[in-house]
């Protein structure tokens, strides 16, 4: 038996998508909603859920609209469990009725490819939360890891920094993008370049989150780089768009 | 550049043998040298020792071992290295010795043999100023272990020649090495960002944003690293980190480059790492990998 045995998961993206098959193949009795403003007939599932995802767009209003929902219809024993990336998530919680059961459940690739799941704390949370929310980690077969409300958390925290600075060696001409992520495949060992996971993210995402980060911290580490900004302005934002840093033609 | 060449490499230590595994398994001519004949041999057990190992594991055939054997030559005399193509420095990292080795050879070799440095926080430009041909002065930063890691930095001072540059790459070519063109900045691309990776990992723990455990399995599991920050300065060791650390922040005043004040407590402390059998982790057996 799984240990949140009937969940729902609120989104219509790629992490939604990924969440609710991971917790299916878990075993957990998963119910999908679009919209929780308008769930459609999903309410009674709400009702009944003992953790409800919140996966919408990357999107302060809805975000909070999404929230609002949810915690005016689930249980006020159930978990929920909210997947911002950028936002705070305590900040997030108080807007709502019952924030004791508001947490943070950060997946920092939206493929869920990555083997950790930030688990996000926050003063408010009531005793037991985060435990379950670990144990539910564990049982889509990865390793939970708790954090602190802070801005980037813990993963995000430290890698937006050293993004900016690459992006900012390659406008200085330290040295071109492909030796750039050549040298820190070769040399460190790691599975892709800088320059490749920021096409991977998606530069408007990578730059959404590094100005939030920014704004608030207030320290230049966080601030995006000119040829950030002028590739996101210009669409060359990697992922989908097929051209950012690499050409996707040339990674075939 | 011919297909076989004669090669030098100063300095018998850890890179040093390294990098004369790498010229000899090629089939160059390679002379080892350092300034007493203990240092050499124990450098050229080293290179010996691999080559074997590489023979027992099939990567060399007997024959190229036994070549690569007959090839190497240990020196503690400069003047052994006149008939040099190539002349690799990896002495230890103080500039005037370096300055000076450059100086010497320039009455010994060729005005075309190749001066390659393995420095890596120094400048390039700074180490070929003491050579009188500068413009034959050519950053080479080989990653340890050398004969395993393909990765070669190649940085080119203010007066390196483009014939410089191109036997460079050719000679990179021989020995089967990856390389990657970068300026003569300090810590050139992986330590440039290897060592403020690092940092803000250590200030991480510090602030108890995560602990070592918790931030090592966040950046193994997500980022695709072989291993997390604290098990790699572990390895690495928190003298040799805060060596680097401070000669990069150094030159470049930037306080991400700066060693957080944990780095000096535990250097202190005598807790340097795997090689001490306590860092940020404890460890009953203090071999490292490979030794």
């Amino acid at each position: 038996m799984p240990y949140f045995e009937k969940i729902v998961v609120v989104g219509t993206d790629a992490l939604a998508d990924g969440i609710a098959a991971a917790a299916e193949a878990a075993g957990c009795s998963v119910v999908r909603v679009a919209d929780a403003s308008d769930p459609g007939g999903a309410e009674d599932a709400l009702r009944a859920a003992y953790l409800v995802v919140e996966a919408v767009a990357e999107d302060a209003t809805a975000k909070h609209d999404a929230l609002r929902a949810i915690a005016s219809l689930a249980a006020r024993t159930a978990v929920i469990a909210t997947t911002t990336a950028t936002l705070s998530v305590t900040e997030l919680a108080t807007a709502v009725p019952g924030p004791e059961r508001v947490a943070g459940l950060h997946f920092l690739h939206r493929t869920l490819d990555g083997a950790a799941v930030e688990v996000v704390r926050t003063d408010l949370v009531a005793p037991g939360v985060l435990e379950r929310l670990s144990a539910f980690v564990d049982e889509l077969g990865k390793v939970a890891v708790e954090v602190k409300d802070r801005p980037g958390f813990l993963l995000n925290r430290l890698l937006m920094p050293y993004l900016n600075d690459v992006v900012q060696a390659l406008d200085d001409g330290l040295a071109s993008a492909e030796d750039l992520d050549v040298a820190l495949r070769l040399g460190l060992g790691y599975r892709r370049g800088p320059l490749e996971m920021l096409d991977d993210i998606g530069l408007d995402a990578h730059e959404q989150a590094t100005d939030a980060a920014f704004a608030a911290l207030q320290d230049r580490v966080f601030a995006a780089p000119p040829l950030l900004r002028t590739m996101v302005a210009t669409g060359r934002t990697g992922g989908a768009s097929g051209s950012g840093f690499h050409d996707r033609k040339d990674h075939a | 550049m011919t297909k076989t060449s004669n090669v030098a490499v100063l300095g018998a230590g850890t890179m040093g043998s390294g990098i004369a595994t790498v010229a000899v398994r090629a089939g160059h001519r390679t002379i080892l040298y350092d300034l007493t004949e203990d240092r050499v041999e124990r450098g050229l057990t080293t290179t010996r020792d691999f080559l074997a190992k590489s023979v027992k594991l099939g990567r060399l055939t007997p024959e190229q071992g036994e070549t690569a054997n007959a090839n190497l030559i240990g020196s503690t005399e400069l003047t052994d290295l006149a008939d040099c193509d190539v002349v690799i420095e990896a002495v230890f990292e103080d500039l005037e010795v370096k300055k000076d080795l450059f100086g010497r050879l320039d009455d010994i070799v060729a005005e075309t043999t190749l001066f390659h440095t393995n420095t890596s926080t120094l400048s390039v430009t700074a180490i070929a100023s003491g050579s009188r041909h500068p413009e034959r002065v050519v950053g080479t930063h080989y990653c340890n272990p050398a004969p395993l890691m393909k990765l070669v930095e190649v940085a080119l001072g203010r007066h390196t020649a483009d014939w410089a540059h191109r036997v460079t790459s050719e000679f990179m070519a021989s020995v089967g090495k990856t390389v990657v063109i970068t300026k003569d900045m300090p810590g050139f691309i992986v330590n440039r960002f290897l060592i403020p990776w690092e940092n803000d990992c250590i200030r991480a723990l510090e602030s108890g944003l995560g602990t070592k455990e918790s931030i090592d399995a966040a950046v193994k599991g997500n980022l695709g690293h072989p291993m997390g920050p604290f098990r790699l300065l572990d390895i690495v060791g928190m003298d040799i980190h805060q060596q680097v650390a401070l000669r990069l922040y150094e030159q470049l005043r930037d306080p991400r480059f700066a060693p957080p004040p944990m780095v000096e407590r535990m250097v202190s402390a005598g807790d340097l790492g795997r090689k001490t059998g306590r860092g940020f982790y404890t460890y009953d057996d203090n071999r490292l990998f490979g030794s």
